[in-house]
């Protein structure tokens, strides 16, 4: 229970030929609600499944309360998992389920049918002893897997996707949930996702990792805000990304001047010494758009593509002259947007809001590709029980 | 979209159009499939029929094979002489057809969930051969595996006797692939989550075999025992190469001398009803077992892919 300090140094994972994590250095302290996000392929899992003890690192160490586990056998670490199917022994009852590690762990079996009442009743799962698990529904099984781990007590729990089997609303109520339990316990929590608004819900800090690298470590609110490059930003929810230069002289003080195809903007967040190409990003939500008419610093024309409806905000996509997409967020307050397909506007990109970010040498539209990923399809993994 | 396919149909193949009524199908698209199902029928009623009329003549009062006489069980436990209770040779070839069936499933079945388990671990270019070597025995015909070890025996291995020992190690080779292949599939479908599952919980590697994998892989286990239960029943070409004396001839062997020795009768009628009972009593054990096992999986009304592998 004490403890739960995970220090990551230089955790390299090779197979053959193919790097899957490249030298990975992180600290997590005890009692932290901890993300690694990217999408998949970017060696998040690999890295959980290193500290879980199913791959051997091919170098680098981790070290679990100053001891270096890398070599140990999953069953001699004091870390327990929530895989992403689950995993439930289809043939053991619920309280079987819970029960299972405390026999390897030397609980007495005096404590055990209370530490499993104990843990049910933690995940609200109370009067489903008896179940099996293809008797329950997706969320149930999901919070014995939760209980299954947590029964034991470990010093860091890991989680890989844990959710992301789940329909989008149960994620959400999930969500808070799993926030909630995670400071009740006060176990540190390692939890892998390729969902961007799962890590920033629920983490203290979260590492975004690309190609098997950190792209970016901190709070959300520092990566969502102040993303490091072009590929954290698109990646961290929708980003609108354009190719830049930045105007020569001025360098250092005040804003710093770029030049998108024929116009020029002021951008007063990000690398404002940059020079040469840079990326300058925005988030929809800082975006206006305004009637043509309307002028001002920062106010380039722009052409309505499409408006998708989305409730409670309505995205305005709209095209510049040289081509870059946008995208704009509006609130729906009452009244329909001025705008249909084909309107010319101006949009407003407050320089405050645009961030100058360095070039990674590729263009606009890799970077989404990349960002994408593939969705997470498990074809190679477990049957579940349930089918 | 809609616009696209309606071109490229016409303009693919301009005269549809025209062909179009004439290739209409008659009638309703959807009646039932009545020349289908007439053929399914006749299909079923020409195998069974068969073996309805030999299993009727086993309770025939008179000793024809061909003239219904009246009921009787005489053929089975009545004759004093020649009823499969009372002749020994018959007698004794259900004992060795059931003693038989026995020791190649309890030899069998272990050797080969141990190969699955070890084919599924050691993924390398050898154990994909090894692999293919089990689809072997589907494919080699079974008389040139009966010949083989039948010289083997006789030749090499000469510890090996010929006669119950013998039967039992031909047929443990050829049966093997029963639970090598089915218990690998269901490996595969397995994965490896609920073994690592087990050791993230704190099970050593061996633990989580035994406790997660075995009670995983025990409905596969099952069927590819009864499944090898009931082929070593039904076997006939190896038993009959390996087998010595006129004691260690299974039921198979034994209908097969006597009729080839003009010894027919409404006995052998009954010793091959109690060979077909003995392998349908199997089957439905099997079927019923593996639901049951596997009972904690099943989504409702959902047969799984091992159950139509297994045929049962």
């Amino acid at each position: 229970m004490s403890g739960g300090h995970v220090k990551l140094e230089s955790l390299i994972k090779r197979f053959d030929g193919f790097t899957a994590v490249d030298g990975i250095s992180v600290e997590i302290q005890a009692g932290e609600f901890f993300s690694l996000l990217g999408p998949s392929g970017c060696g998040k899992t690999t890295t959980l499944r290193m500290l879980a003890g199913f791959e051997p690192p091919t170098s680098g160490k981790i070290l679990l309360d100053g001891t270096d586990v890398g070599n140990w056998a999953p069953n001699r670490r004091n870390v327990n998992t929530v895989f992403q199917s689950y995993a439930l022994f289809p043939f053991l009852t619920v309280a079987e389920n819970v029960a299972f590690g405390m026999k390897y762990k030397s609980v007495p079996k005096s404590e055990r049918d209370g530490r499993v009442a104990e843990a049910l009743e933690l995940v609200q799962l109370s009067g489903l002893e008896k179940r099996r698990p293809n008797q329950l529904s997706g969320g149930q099984q999901q919070r014995v897997a939760l209980a299954r781990a947590l029964v034991l007590r470990p010093s860091v729990l890991l989680l890989d996707e844990p959710l992301g089997a789940l329909d989008a609303k149960l994620r959400r109520t999930l969500q808070v949930e799993l926030g909630a339990l995670q400071k009740q316990v006060g176990i540190t929590f390692l939890y892998v996702t390729h969902d961007q608004e799962e890590a920033l819900t629920m983490s203290d800090r979260l590492a975004v990792m690309n190609h098997g690298r950190i792209a970016q470590l901190g709070t959300p609110e520092e990566v969502y805000d102040e993303p490091a490059d072009a590929y954290v930003a698109d990646f961290l929810g929708v980003s609108n990304l354009m190719d830049a230069q930045v105007e020569p002289g001025g360098k250092g003080q005040g804003p710093c001047r770029v030049r998108v195809g024929d116009f020029t903007l002021e951008a007063q967040a990000g690398q404002l010494d940059a020079t040469g190409d840079v990326k300058v990003a925005i988030r929809p939500e800082r975006i206006h758009v305004h009637p043509y008419e309307d002028g001002g610093v920062n106010c380039v024309p722009a052409m309505v593509e499409r408006l998708v409806f989305l409730g409670s905000t309505t995205h305005i996509y709209v095209r510049l002259a040289n081509g870059a997409a946008l995208q704009a967020l509006v609130r729906n307050e009452g009244s329909a947007v001025p705008y249909s397909q084909g309107t010319p506007v101006k949009v407003d990109l407050p320089a405050d809001a645009l961030r100058v970010l360095p070039d990674p040498g590729v263009s606009v539209s890799e970077i989404h590709d990349e960002t994408l990923g593939d969705q997470p399809l498990d074809l190679t993994g477990s049957v579940q029980a349930t089918g | 979209m809609a616009s696209t396919v309606g071109e490229s149909i016409t303009t693919s193949s301009p005269d549809q159009a025209e062909l179009a009524p004439s290739r209409r199908p008659r009638g309703n698209p959807w009646r039932r499939p009545y020349a289908m199902e007439g053929f399914t029928w006749l299909y079923i009623v020409w195998s069974i029929v068969p073996i309805a009329i030999a299993v009727l003549f086993s309770f025939n009062k008179g000793a024809s094979q061909a003239t219904w006489q009246g009921f009787s069980t005489q053929w089975y436990v009545g004759n004093q002489v020649t009823s499969v209770l009372h002749n020994p040779g018959l007698h004794q070839a259900v004992i060795q057809t059931l003693v038989l069936a026995v020791l190649t499933t309890v030899i069998c079945v272990p050797i080969g969930v141990g190969f699955a388990i070890g084919i599924d671990r050691w993924r390398t270019r050898t154990a994909n051969g090894l692999n293919v070597v089990m689809i072997f025995s589907f494919v080699i015909p079974e008389l040139l595996l009966a010949v083989a070890l039948f010289l083997l025996v006789t030749q090499a291995l000469t510890f090996i006797k010929l006669g119950t020992p013998a039967e039992v190690a031909g047929l443990v080779v050829w049966n093997i692939s029963w639970p090598a292949i089915i218990v690998r599939a269901r490996l595969v479908s397995i994965g490896r989550s609920y073994e690592e599952a087990a050791c993230d919980l704190g099970a050593s590697r061996f633990g989580a075999i035994w406790r997660v994998l075995l009670p995983l892989l025990a409905p596969a286990i099952f069927a590819s025992a009864v499944l090898v239960f009931a082929s070593t029943v039904d076997d006939f070409v190896i038993v009959e190469q390996l087998s010595s004396t006129s004691n260690t001839q299974p039921m198979s062997v034994a209908i097969y001398s006597n009729v080839h020795a003009g010894l027919s009768g409404p006995a052998l009628n009954a010793l091959a009803t109690i060979m077909l009972f003995i392998s349908l009593v199997a089957a439905l054990i099997g079927f019923l077992g593996y639901r049951w096992m596997s009972r904690g999986e099943r989504t409702k009304g959902g047969a799984d892919a091992l159950t139509g592998i297994a045929g049962i």
